[in-house]
């Protein structure tokens, strides 16, 4: 082979491979599958699994917090759609609040998820608004009543309110 | 050098000591950038390279090559500094009183390195010997000591230093794979230093040059 294409090629690899290394570091994945999916979808080949995504929708509904989230979780592993975030936040929500008592280990998996549906969101803007069994239809409303509800809260009529 | 080896070879070798040696376990794991003391021991390292003839500047980047062979050459010099700067902080504890003795020992080893002129072969020797003494410091006898279950080498350790505290020197607990990834990893910048270093015969011009 000759030296020039052995050199362009040598340099577009080790090109890729830095440029992958810097990804890794900025966006430090915890799993194989965040590798594959976050490199998928910067190519904008990454699409969560339709079928999981429903399963999830559909035990969100019934109040099965803890299927809806494995389902969802199967359905986007690589942590890179937003609308699924939304709705694995949303399962920690409902499933951590309580009117005497916050479960504040859900509440705070449930900010974490949706501060990753907020910075995949374009703009950081994500509003759900085709389920009318949702009652707070934006990042921003649910990301607010997470943090709400981590505060530790004295006041006892508090325990009026409702669950949203 | 081998256009295959200056190209492709000695930059993905010393890439994956980068990307291998900032990875923590955790868990969470994580990849860690260098400190800025892992860049003036990478410098340094760097210095005796070239004093050493390992590293030949203009056997890699000179006005006689083309720009392609060039920009080469340049990768190969970036690709190394990152890399020894990650195989530093890879071998450096996370905290405490060993991560103070420990820059000490590397810079104080690397000065003298320096500062004693080694010709090639020396300095692939003395490379060895302070990555391979690193390596068992950090991976063998503190993680020892900072194993919680407290293992066989533990309790000889610490009749060792019997009446000292252990408080400042322990670290947190290391998962079991950390020691083989490290292992490889410096393994593997060894070899692309190695690798590195053109022919005696060069070498020893390069040394002569130096020294008129």
């Amino acid at each position: 082979m000759r030296e020039p294409i052995v050199r362009a090629a040598g340099l577009a690899v080790v090109v890729a491979y830095a440029g992958l290394i810097v990804w890794v570091y900025a966006r430090q994945p915890q799993t194989l599958a965040q590798v594959t999916g976050g490199l998928a979808s910067s190519v904008g080949a990454y699409h969560v699994d339709a079928q999981s995504f429903a399963d999830g929708i559909r035990f969100f509904r019934r109040g099965q917090f803890m299927e809806a989230r494995a389902a969802f979780e199967r359905a986007d592993p690589a942590q890179r759609d937003a609308r699924t975030q939304f709705y694995i936040a949303y399962a920690c929500y409902r499933e951590g609040w309580g009117h005497f008592y916050n479960d504040r280990r859900l509440l705070a998996r449930g900010l974490e998820a949706v501060d990753r549906a907020i910075a995949l969101a374009p703009n950081g803007r994500l509003v759900v608004e085709d389920d009318p069994d949702l009652q707070m239809r934006s990042a921003d409303e649910l990301k607010a009543e997470l943090q709400r509800g981590m505060q530790r809260d004295p006041n006892p009529l508090h325990v009026f309110r409702s669950r949203k | 050098m081998n256009a295959a080896r200056e190209a492709l070879l000695l930059p993905v070798m010393f890439l994956t000591v980068t990307l291998a040696g900032g990875l923590s376990l955790g868990p969470p794991v994580s990849f860690s950038p260098p400190p800025l003391f892992a860049l003036i021991l990478a410098a340094l390292l760097v210095a005796a390279l070239f004093r050493s003839g390992v590293l030949v500047p203009a056997g890699l980047v000179d006005a006689s090559r083309g720009p392609l062979a060039n920009v080469n050459g340049a990768v190969v010099i970036v690709t190394l500094f990152a890399a020894s700067a990650q195989a530093f902080h890879l071998l450096t504890p996370a905290a405490g009183l060993p991560l103070l003795l420990f820059d000490g020992f590397l810079l104080v080893l690397l000065l003298n390195t320096l500062v004693t002129y080694p010709d090639r072969i020396e300095l692939l020797r003395s490379l060895m010997v302070i990555f391979g003494s690193g390596f068992v410091l950090k991976f063998v006898i503190l993680a020892a000591l900072s194993d919680p279950t407290g293992g066989r080498l533990k309790r000889l350790l610490l009749l060792a230093v019997e009446g000292a505290t252990l408080g400042t020197l322990t670290q947190d607990p290391l998962p079991p794979a950390a020691g083989y990834i490290a292992f490889f990893t410096l393994l593997l910048f060894l070899i692309a230093v190695w690798a590195l270093a053109p022919p005696q015969r060069h070498t020893a011009n390069w040394r002569l040059k130096i020294e008129d």
